[in-house]
């Protein structure tokens, strides 16, 4: 008798293993040894070595996990190594140890002190840390015990099932017989679900009466990641049916894959360039792994923080012909320096702001200090040059913050003077605004007519526009790109941007969701630069969409559509965008 | 001192201070409305939960004091490594 459950979707994929369930490792505190049978010294000695142990074994599974899964997840596993060499977390046990505890009730007590104070901070942040608190306590614990710190895994490829998952029992276990997972709890923004996803493994979460309808026995367990569904002990109709959904999911993995090399368009034939943000230098081979055609937004400013002095025009040639080089004959944009006194540099002297947002940074600060401006245009110039005879990509250079057409005449002006010193022609080298400040937007129309091109910088452009800071959690919501008013906005810039003979493009995180991006090239919108990990399902959705499509839905959502929520519904129900209705 | 990057001194940016502070040979001492913790801890940071704009305080001693002080004053007006958003 098979037992039909429903969970979260948190990774796409589907299997059918046997599982293979993960015992909750919280030791019982009963068990532990309450008093220490050697000396304080002795106990001591245990209790750091286990530390250290605990600490290797953090640093090499973030090692591990870094080439496995990426730098982000790899990123928590760094913090849970901090937490075990941490020197109060040692004192504190060191201390109770001296009072005659064990090094097991000694390390207990001393997290359990610190997980008060993080729960009582009242911030979610903090509360969710928590969890990680336990997780490295229960690695020390188990390391004092004698124990696997990490649990079992099992020998053939199975259902991974457990109550809760912690991050360390996660990537412990080798990816090549995880078949899926499966939780009681979490949410699928859990660390668990976020390796799970780098993993590409399917898993569900919050799929509650899991452990109970499974019972004691290693039944086999159905899992589709994509709906949340999960059977244990499936039929071989159920059986049969989640063997074609990962097969499917197989076929659409292939399919991702095999569009790496395929130019963005809609299903028509309409042109869509789809690029790849580049942060660091360090995206760049998975930008073209993604199948990124070009970059639309190359973030300069990681060549110039964190340091005392600036990078020498040299330097800088060095990185931006490695980025130039890594996208042969596609377009390079290099955005210019865009800091404010949130990220003063030590080599420029400036006043503290109250209000570093709205203050004296992008285009403005570069305009009023031009010596870095001019090093870093000199350079990009140069460095167009030194590849000229390569196979290498188009450069093009954006000025962040612009706000009115006075200051991108000037920094042309700034631009040209440079090119005729470096005596460096400036033919085909593009230049652009970006669009994040409302007045720039609004004045799109007067900006075109001095631009090769406009790009929409999503995220500065809704938080100026809904005066509500993304980081803030409470007002974070506030802003959306699919508010009909903002698509109409944007629907603006487009229009007015193309009218004066300008390009426009969108180098923000809105562009990475394809409901989004298809909405906004039923707009008009003819380049989308977004995280690379989002480029193989935006490329997809767009080619099974037409333009007329597109643009149908997107006006229909401007229309009929009172806020973002329902300016969604309506796009995913024209469109089939939604996550639980994508093909495949 | 005031802390101007955007986390405060959560996730990464702690882990930054900590770490820093740690490599210096002098005591550090960190506070936040009249609460000081071990400034090399960065448990014990995290439990200040300092945000943006929050004022802290910043207290050296011991060999190397007034360097640590002044490397560690220069760090947190860096923003702690935190790269913006475009």
């Amino acid at each position: 008798m098979s037992t039909r459950l429903m969970g979260r979707p948190a990774a796409p994929g589907a299997a059918v293993a046997p599982a293979f369930v993960v015992i909750p490792q919280i030791p019982l505190e009963d068990d532990l040894p309450k008093e220490r049978t050697g000396t304080a010294e002795e106990e001591t000695v245990r209790l750091r070595q286990a530390l250290d142990v605990a600490e290797g074994q953090l640093r090499e599974l973030s090692r591990t996990v870094e080439v496995t899964a990426g730098e982000e997840e790899a990123e928590i596993f760094e913090a849970h190594a901090e937490f075990a060499a941490d020197p109060e977390l040692a004192r504190l046990a060191g201390e109770a140890i001296a009072e005659g505890a064990s090094a097991e009730r000694a390390v207990v007590e001393a997290f359990g002190t610190f997980r008060e104070l993080l729960v009582a901070s009242e911030s979610e942040y903090l509360s969710a840390r928590a969890a990680d608190l336990d997780d490295v306590r229960d690695r020390v614990v188990n390391i004092l015990l004698g124990r696997s710190a990490t649990g079992e895994a099992p020998s053939v490829r199975s259902v991974i099932v457990a109550h809760e998952l912690t991050p360390s029992q996660t990537a412990s276990i080798p990816p090549d017989v995880i078949a899926a997972i499966v939780t009681e709890t979490g949410s699928p923004t859990s660390h668990a679900a976020i390796l799970a996803r780098a993993l590409g493994i399917p898993a569900v979460v919050s799929c509650a009466g899991l452990l109970d309808a499974l019972g004691e026995r290693r039944e086999l367990v159905a899992v589709d990641g994509r709906t949340g569904e999960v059977v244990v002990g499936p039929a071989e109709a159920e059986r049969d049916a989640t063997a074609r959904r990962a097969q499917e999911e197989e076929t659409r993995r292939e399919e991702l894959a095999a569009l790496r090399d395929k130019p963005g368009r809609t299903a028509d034939g309409h042109r869509v360039e789809l690029a790849a943000n580049i942060a660091a230098i360090q995206h760049i081979p998975a930008a073209v792994e993604a199948g990124g055609e070009g970059s639309g937004l190359v973030r300069t400013e990681f060549l110039f923080l964190g340091r005392r002095t600036a990078p020498t025009v040299e330097e800088q040639v060095g990185f931006y012909a490695e980025v130039l080089r890594a996208f042969p004959r596609q377009r390079v944009v290099f955005r210019t320096l865009d800091v404010g006194a949130d990220k003063p540099l030590p080599f420029v002297e400036r006043e503290p702001e109250e209000n570093p947002a709205l203050g004296l940074r992008g285009i403005r600060l570069s305009l009023e200090r031009p010596e870095l401006f001019r090093d870093q245009l000199r350079a990009l110039l140069r460095t167009r040059a030194a590849v000229a005879a390569e196979d290498a990509g188009r450069l093009a250079i954006m000025f962040p913050l612009v706000s009115k057409v006075d200051e991108l005449v000037r920094a042309r002006q700034v631009l040209r003077a440079v090119a005729e010193e470096e005596r460096a022609d400036l033919a085909g080298v593009e230049v652009g605004v970006m669009i994040e400040v409302p007045s720039a937007a609004l004045g799109a129309g007067r900006l075109a007519a001095h631009a090769d091109f406009l790009s929409i910088g999503t995220n500065d452009l809704l938080q100026y526009l809904f005066a509500a800071d993304r980081l803030v959690g409470a007002v974070a919501d506030l802003a959306d790109v699919l508010e009909p008013d903002v698509l109409g906005l944007i629907r603006h810039v487009i229009e007015a941007g193309h009218a004066g003979g300008a390009w426009v493009g969108v180098c923000g995180e809105a562009a990475g969701d394809p409901t989004v991006a298809a909405a906004l090239v039923g707009l008009g919108m003819d380049e989308l630069s977004m995280t690379r990990v989002a480029i193989p399902e935006v490329k997809d959705a767009l080619r099974r969409l037409t333009l007329e499509a597109c643009r149908e839905a997107v006006l229909a959502a401007i229309e009929e559509a009172t806020d973002a929520v329902e300016a969604r519904t309506i796009l995913e129900d024209r469109l089939g965008t939604g996550l639980d209705s994508r093909p495949g | 001192m005031a802390l101007r990057n955007p986390t405060g001194l959560h996730a990464r940016p702690a882990k930054v201070f900590a770490r820093a502070a740690a490599a210096c040979p002098a005591d550090v001492v960190v506070g936040k409305d009249g609460r000081e913790v071990n400034g090399k801890s960065v448990l014990s940071v995290l439990t200040l939960d300092c945000h943006q704009g929050d004022e802290i305080t910043i207290r050296t001693s011991g060999e190397g004091a007034e360097d640590a002080l002044a490397a560690l004053v220069r760090l947190v007006d860096s923003g702690l490594g935190e790269e913006g958003q475009g």
